[in-house]
C-alpha cells in the first residue's frame, strides 16, 4: 500500500490529525529561549531571595549598613544617576522593538540602524554601571550586602554583556551572510527576547535595591 | 560495537568524506585545555595586578579560574562551537549540518557526535564510569566504618569520600543517567529524528566531562569535606578541593540545563502526528516534568555555588554572620533547589517503570492519567517542601509546619503511582524477564524508602532522627532502591533497542538477585543504627555499633559482586550477545517499531501515531503506524512485513565476501533477500547445491532467505523473478572485471535499466568463491578414497550427501607407503594420486560443492585422524571398490581414529554403470 493510501485510511480514524502536531507549528528557537530566560529568570531570584535575606536581618535605618570608615557617615546608592542609566535600558527595548518593526517592513537599512542604536544604549549603560562601581565607597568584601549588591549589579552587568553579544552576532549575520528576512528572522527576536528580559530584570533590580 | 549505519543510502546527507581522524578532535581538546589553563593564569594575574592586590598570588581564586577556563577549553577545543564559530564569522552554515551525526566504527563514539543515539550511548559510558568511581569511594566509606576508630582514615579524609561519594553519584550517574536513556529513547518514543537541538545535546554531554574530572580528582586536591550540600561555614573551610566542587556542579548544572530545555522543546514541537498530551507514554511524561524542574530549579544551586565561591575566592561575607551574612539562606537556597533535585533523580525513573511494567504485565496500563498527572503534581508540590530538610537549622518557626504538611501531601501522588502499577500488575500476565523483575524489585524497595520519608517529614521524628543513619537508610532506599533500580531496569528493557543484541536473561537475574539482598542487607540495619543515635558523616561511632556496621560493611559487597556481574553482561552481551529483534519485548511504544539498533534517522519516513501507548491485551488496538521510506516503496513497516533484495550471483553465491555483505544488510532488520542463481546452460544440479549452501548458512544466523536457479542470462533470470516478486534493491555478485564474464557482457548496467531498482556489486575474488564457508549449517565430510578417486560411484555417493545437506568436501587420498617416502617410486605414486585427488576436486567443484584435498602418505587411519583434528569433519566417508579391499580391517582404526565423527563405508562398483553427472 502507498504511503497517501495508509494516511488516507488512517484520517477517517476519528481523532486522528492528518498532517503534522499542533506543537510543530511552534517555533523551536524562541520556546527554547523563553524557557532559558525562565531559567535565568530563577537565577536572579536566587540572588533575590539572598538579598532579602540578608534585608531582613538588619534594621529598616540601618539599611544599607555600609559606612564610609574615616568619617562614620552611610554610604547612599546613586538614586538618580543610576535611575537616568535605567532610563537608557528601557529605551534601549524600545529601539530594538523598532528595528524589527523596521525588518517586517522590508527596511534592512532600518534593522542595522535600530541595532547599533540599541547596541550603543546597552554599552553606554555598562559603562555608566562600571563608573557607579568606581564611586560607590564600598566594595563587595564590607558587608553581606555590599557582596549582596555587587552580585545582583555584577551578574546583571554580565547578562547585558552577553545581551550585547547576541546582538553583535546577529549585526554579523546581517551585513556578512544577509540573514533575516521579513518572515523569518527567529534568532533577532530570540536575541530582542532576551534583552527585554535583561531591561525587565534591571527595572526590577532598581525598584527592590535602589528605590525600596 | 554497535553502529547506526544509514537503512537506506543517506542521500543528502552524506558529509560523511569529509570525516576527521579521533587524534585530531582530542589533539585539539588537550591545546583548548591548556589555552584555557594559561588564559585563565594570565587573565586572573592580571586582573589583581590592576586591582592592586596585596597578594598577587593567591591559590582559590586561580584554582576557581582554572578550573572553569580550562573546561570551558576543552570544550571548545574537542569540537562543539566549530558550527558557532562559523555562524559568528558570518559565514554560510548549514542549520541541517550532520556532518558530526551517527557512528559508523566504535572511534565515532569519543568524539563530538550529534546523534541522540550516540550521545545516549556516550552518556551511558561516562555515566557507568562514575558511577564505578563512586562506588569505590562508597566501599572507602565501609571499609573506614567496618570497625570503630579510626580504620583507613582521619576524620578529614573520611569527610572526602562520603562528600565525593555522594556528589559523583547524584550529579555525575544518577541525573545524567536519566538524560542519557532519555536522549536515547525519547526521540523515538515521540516518533522525531533526532532532538530538537542536536548540537546543544552534543554540548551537555561534553559539559558534563570536565564536571566529572574535577569532582572526581577533587580527593587530590584537598578533598571537600562538607557533604554533597556543602553548608557555608564548612564549606568556607575547604582547599582547593571544595572550589572544584563550587566550579564542577556549575558545569554540571549547565549540562543539565541545555538537556532539559532540549527534551522540553523537543516534546513540545517534535511529536508525530497524532500524539496528542494524552497519547504521550509515560517516560515522555515524566521527562517533560522533569525538564522543567531541571530548568527552573537548577539555577538556585548554581547561584548557592556562585555564593559559596565568592564567599572563598572573593572575601565577600554571604555567610559570615560578622558582617550581616546568614548562614540559613545558604540553606534555603540550596534546598529550593536540592529537593526538587530528588524528583528529578526519581521522576523519569518512575517513567521508566511505567514502560516496563505496562509491558510485560501485558495489561493496559491502570490509571494512565492518574500516572500523568501524580507525576505533574508531584513536581509542583515538590517546589514547595524544600525546608522539611531544615527543621532543626534555625530557620523561622512559622515555616516548620507547613513544610511538614505539603511534605505529608507529597507522599498522595506518589502513593497514586504505586497503586496504579499494583493495579497493573493485578491479574496481569506477568513476564518476569530481568527488566520486569528490576521493576518489581524497585516497587518493594521504594515504597520502604518513600515510608521512612513520611516519618522523616513529621516534625518531632524528624528531630529526633536528623543527622543520624536514619537518614542515610533513606536517601538510599529511594536513590539507590529507587533511582539505581529504576536505572538498571531501563538499561535491561533498552539494552536490545541501543545495542541491537540480547543480554544475558540468567546473569541478569543474578545481577538483580545479588544487588536487592546485599542492598536490603545494607541499608536495613542503618534504619535501627539511626534510631539508636548513630550521627552520620562521622569516620568513628560508639564500639556498641561494631557488630552491625561491621555486618553492614560485609553485606555491601553483594552489591558489588551483582555490579561485576553487570558490567561482565552488559560488556560481554554487547560484543557477543545473540542479535536482538525489533521487538523482544512485544511492546507497543514507537522505538520498538523501528530496528534494533535504529537507522540513522529512526524514521524513513512521519509515523502515524492512532492510539494509546499501553493498550495491551486489546484485539486491534495500536499506538503508532511507522512508514518505510519512499525509495523502498513506502507503506507500513514492521519487523515481518519486509522489503526484498535481490541477490544475483552464480558460482560466487556460497562465498564468504558475499555472504558478509548479505549479513551487514540483515543487520538493518528491513530486508529479506531473494537469490537468483541464472544456470546459463550449464549444470542446474551444481547451481542448486549452491545456493542451497548459501542459505543454510543464512537459515542458520537467521537471515530470511530464498532462492531460485533459473535457467538462461542472468538479465533473464532477472526479469522473471520481478515479474512475480516486487523487489527493492538488486545486489549482484561477480568475478573482479576483467576475469568476470558478466562484466564482460555488461550485465550491472543492463539489469539496472530493466529492472529501473538501485544496484549493488560485489566483488568476489576467484579464490574466495572456491574457499568453503564455515559455517554450523554447513557439514564437514572427509573422503578417504585411494583408488576409488575419480570414480563416477564416489561422486555420485558424494553429489547425494550434498544434495541432503549443504557439506564442504575434504579429499583425503591415504597412500599407505610402506617403504620410505624419499625413493622415486614414492614420489611417481604421489604424483598419480595428487592427479586422481585433483579430477575428483574438479568433478566436485563443477558439481558445486566446495571441496579441498590432501595426499597423505601415510594409511586411512592417520587420514582420519587429520579429517578430525585438521578439518573438524563431522562425517567421514572411507570409499573402496567392492571385494578390492580389506575395509573391514580398516574400519574400526578409522573409526577409533575419527573420534565423534559418524563413520561411513561407501562401496563403489568398479564396474557401475556410468550416470551423467548432475542426473
Amino acid at each position: 500500500m502507498a504511503i497517501d493510501q495508509v494516511r488516507a485510511e488512517l484520517s477517517k480514524v476519528p481523532g486522528t490529525p492528518s498532517s503534522t502536531s499542533r506543537g510543530a507549528k511552534m517555533s523551536q528557537g524562541l520556546l527554547a529561549m523563553i524557557l532559558f530566560i525562565g531559567s535565568e529568570a530563577m537565577l536572579f531570584a536566587s540572588f533575590f531571595v539572598a538579598y532579602f535575606m540578608i534585608r531582613f536581618n538588619i534594621a529598616e535605618n540601618d539599611w544599607p549598613p555600609v559606612q564610609d570608615p574615616a568619617t562614620g557617615e552611610r554610604f547612599e546608592l546613586p538614586v538618580l544617576l543610576t535611575g537616568v542609566n535605567t532610563a537608557f535600558l528601557v529605551f534601549s527595548s524600545f529601539t530594538i522593538w523598532w528595528a524589527e518593526h523596521r525588518l517586517k517592513h522590508g527596511d534592512r537599512r532600518g534593522l542595522e540602524r535600530g541595532l547599533v542604536v540599541t547596541m550603543l544604549l546597552g554599552l553606554t549603560f555598562l559603562l555608566i554601571q562600571v563608573n557607579e562601581y568606581i564611586h560607590l565607597g564600598f566594595t563587595p568584601k564590607d558587608q553581606a550586602f555590599s557582596a549582596a549588591f555587587y552580585t545582583l549589579t555584577g551578574f546583571h552587568g554580565l547578562h547585558v554583556f552577553v545581551g550585547l553579544c547576541l546582538l553583535l552576532i546577529c549585526y554579523l549575520r546581517i551585513k556578512r551572510a544577509h540573514e533575516f528576512t521579513p518572515t523569518w528572522s527567529t534568532p533577532l527576536v530570540a536575541a530582542s527576547l532576551y534583552w527585554h528580559f535583561v531591561d525587565v530584570v534591571w527595572v526590577l533590580l532598581y525598584v527592590l535595591v535602589y528605590i525600596v | 560495537m554497535a553502529t547506526h549505519a544509514p537503512t537506506h543510502a543517506p542521500a543528502g546527507h552524506g558529509h560523511h568524506g569529509e570525516v576527521k581522524p579521533l587524534w585530531y578532535w582530542w589533539k585539539r581538546a588537550i591545546v583548548g585545555t591548556m589555552v584555557g589553563t594559561v588564559f585563565a593564569f594570565a587573565v586572573m594575574f592580571f586582573f589583581r595586578w590592576a586591582f592592586g592586590f596585596d597578594e598577587l598570588y593567591k591559590g582559590q581564586p586561580y584554582a576557581a579560574a582554572i578550573a572553569t577556563f580550562a573546561s570551558l577549553g576543552f570544550v571548545i577545543g574537542i569540537g562543539n562551537f566549530d558550527w558557532w564559530w562559523r555562524y559568528l564569522r558570518g559565514k554560510h552554515v548549514d542549520y541541517e549540518d550532520h556532518s558530526l551525526h551517527g557512528a559508523r566504527t566504535f572511534r565515532d563514539y569519543f568524539r563530538v557526535n550529534t546523534d541522540h543515539k550516540v550521545i545516549g550511548v556516550q552518556y551511558l559510558l561516562v555515566v557507568l564510569f562514575f558511577f564505578v568511581l563512586g562506588g569505590i569511594f562508597a566501599m572507602l566509606v565501609r571499609w573506614e566504618l567496618a570497625a570503630p576508630g579510626h580504620t583507613i582514615a582521619d576524620g578529614e579524609t573520611y569527610n572526602g569520600y562520603f562528600s565525593v561519594h555522594a556528589t559523583l553519584m547524584i550529579f555525575l550517574f544518577v541525573i545524567p543517567a536519566f538524560a542519557g536513556l532519555a536522549n536515547y529513547i525519547l526521540p523515538i518514543m515521540i516518533g522525531a529524528k533526532d532532538m530538537a537541538f542536536p548540537r546543544l545535546n552534543a554540548l551537555s554531554l561534553w559539559l558534563l566531562i570536565p564536571a566529572g574530572v574535577m569532582l572526581s580528582v577533587s580527593p587530590l586536591f584537598g578533598a571537600f569535606s562538607s557533604g554533597w550540600t556543602a553548608y557555608p561555614p564548612l564549606a568556607l573551610q575547604g582547599t582547593t578541593g571544595q572550589t572544584l566542587f563550587n566550579v564542577g556542579v556549575q558545569f554540571a548544572g549547565a549540562s543539565s540545563i541545555a538537556t532539559a530545555l532540549n527534551f522540553l522543546v523537543s516534546i513540545a514541537t517534535m511529536r508525530a502526528p497524532g500524539m496528542t498530551v494524552w497519547r504521550m507514554p509515560l517516560l515522555v511524561w515524566a521527562n517533560a516534568t522533569t525538564s522543567v524542574l531541571v530548568v527552573f530549579g537548577t539555577p538556585f544551586i548554581a547561584g548557592s555555588q556562585f555564593m559559596t565561591m565568592f564567599d572563598r575566592i572573593a572575601g565577600t561575607n554571604f555567610f559570615n554572620a560578622g558582617q550581616g551574612g546568614d548562614v540559613v539562606m545558604y540553606q534555603h537556597v540550596f534546598w529550593f533547589y536540592s529537593h526538587p533535585a530528588v524528583y528529578i533523580m526519581i521522576l523519569p525513573g518512575f517513567g521508566i517503570i511505567s514502560e516496563v511494567i505496562a509491558t510485560f504485565s501485558r495489561k493496559p496500563l491502570f490509571g494512565y492519567r492518574a500516572l500523568a498527572f501524580s507525576t505533574v503534581a508531584i513536581a509542583v508540590l515538590g517546589f514547595g517542601v524544600w525546608a522539611h530538610h531544615m527543621y532543626v537549622s534555625g530557620m523561622a518557626d512559622w515555616l516548620r509546619v507547613p513544610m511538614m504538611i505539603t511534605t505529608i501531601i507529597i507522599a498522595v501522588p506518589t502513593g497514586v503511582k504505586v497503586f496504579s502499577w499494583l493495579g497493573t500488575i493485578w491479574n496481569g500476565k506477568l513476564h518476569l524477564k530481568t527488566p520486569m523483575v528490576w521493576a518489581l524489585g524497585f516497587i518493594s524497595t521504594f515504597v520502604i524508602g518513600g515510608l521512612s520519608g513520611v516519618f522523616l517529614g513529621t516534625l518531632p521524628i524528624d528531630i529526633q532522627l536528623h543527622d543520624t543513619y536514619f537518614i542515610v537508610a533513606h536517601i538510599h532506599y529511594v536513590f539507590f532502591g529507587g533511582s539505581v533500580f529504576t536505572i538498571f531496569a531501563g538499561i535491561y528493557y533498552w539494552f536490545p533497542k541501543m545495542t541491537g543484541r540480547m543480554y544475558n536473561e540468567k546473569l541478569g537475574l543474578v545481577h538483580f538477585w545479588l544487588t536487592w539482598i546485599g542492598f536490603n542487607a545494607t541499608f536495613f540495619p542503618m534504619h535501627w543504627l539511626g534510631i539508636q543515635g548513630m550521627p552520620r558523616r562521622v569516620a568513628d561511632y560508639d564500639p556498641r555499633f561494631a557488630d552491625l556496621n561491621l555486618f553492614i560493611s560485609l553485606a555491601s559487597l553483594g552489591m558489588v559482586a551483582g555490579t561485576a556481574v553487570f558490567f561482565y553482561n552488559f560488556i560481554y552481551s554487547w560484543a557477543r550477545g545473540p542479535r536482538a529483534p525489533w521487538n523482544p519485548w512485544r511492546s507497543r511504544t514507537m522505538e520498538w517499531l523501528v530496528s534494533s539498533p535504529p537507522s540513522l534517522f529512526n524514521f524513513d519516513a512521519q509515523p502515524q501515531v492512532v492510539g494509546g501507548p499501553y493498550q495491551y491485551g486489546i484485539p486491534g488496538a495500536r499506538h503508532a503506524v511507522v512508514f518505510a521510506g519512499e525509495e523502498i516503496g513506502g507503506g507500513e513497516l514492521t519487523e515481518t512485513e519486509r522489503r526484498t533484495i535481490l541477490v544475483v550471483a552464480s558460482e560466487t553465491v556460497a562465498s564468504a565476501t558475499l555472504l558478509d555483505e548479505i549479513r551487514e544488510r540483515a543487520h538493518e532488520g528491513v530486508w529479506r533477500f531473494t537469490f537468483v542463481v541464472p544456470a546459463e546452460g550449464r549444470e542446474h544440479r551444481a547451481a542448486e547445491r549452491r545456493m542451497q549452501l548459501a542459505l543454510a548458512v543464512l537459515a542458520a544466523e537467521g537471515v530470511d532467505a530464498s532462492g531460485t536457479v533459473t535457467d538462461g542470462s542472468p538479465i533473464l533470470a532477472v526479469q522473471r523473478v520481478l515479474a512475480e516478486e516486487p523487489a527493492q534493491e538488486i545486489m549482484i555478485a561477480t568475478y573482479p572485471t576483467g576475469t568476470s564474464r558478466w562484466m564482460a557482457q555488461d550485465v550491472i548496467d543492463r539489469i539496472r535499466k530493466i529492472s529501473d531498482l538501485a544496484v549493488t556489486r560485489v566483488v568476489v575474488t576467484p579464490d574466495d568463491a572456491r574457499r568453503p564457508v564455515t559455517s554450523d549449517a554447513v557439514r564437514q565430510v572427509a573422503v578417504i578414497a585411494n583408488d576409488t578417486l575419480g570414480s563416477r560411484g564416489l561422486l555420485q555417493a558424494i553429489q547425494e550427501r550434498a544434495d541432503e545437506r549443504p557439506l564442504n568436501a575434504v579429499v583425503l587420498c591415504p597412500l599407505s607407503l610402506d617403504g620410505p617416502g624419499w625413493t622415486d617410486e614414492a614420489e611417481r605414486v604421489r604424483q598419480e594420486a595428487a592427479e586422481r585427488a585433483r579430477v575428483t576436486i574438479g568433478q566436485l567443484e563443477r558439481a558445486g560443492i566446495p571441496v579441498r584435498g590432501e595426499v597423505i602418505d601415510r594409511g586411512p587411519v592417520e587420514a582420519a585422524r587429520i579429517a578430525r583434528d585438521d578439518f573438524a569433519a563431522d562425517v567421514v566417508l572411507v570409499c573402496s571398490f567392492r571385494g578390492r579391499d580389506h575395509a573391514d580391517d580398516v574400519l574400526p582404526g578409522v573409526e577409533r581414529a575419527a573420534g565423534g565423527a559418524e563413520v561411513e563405508h561407501v562401496v563403489v562398483d568398479a564396474e557401475a554403470p556410468t550416470a551423467p553427472a548432475g542426473s
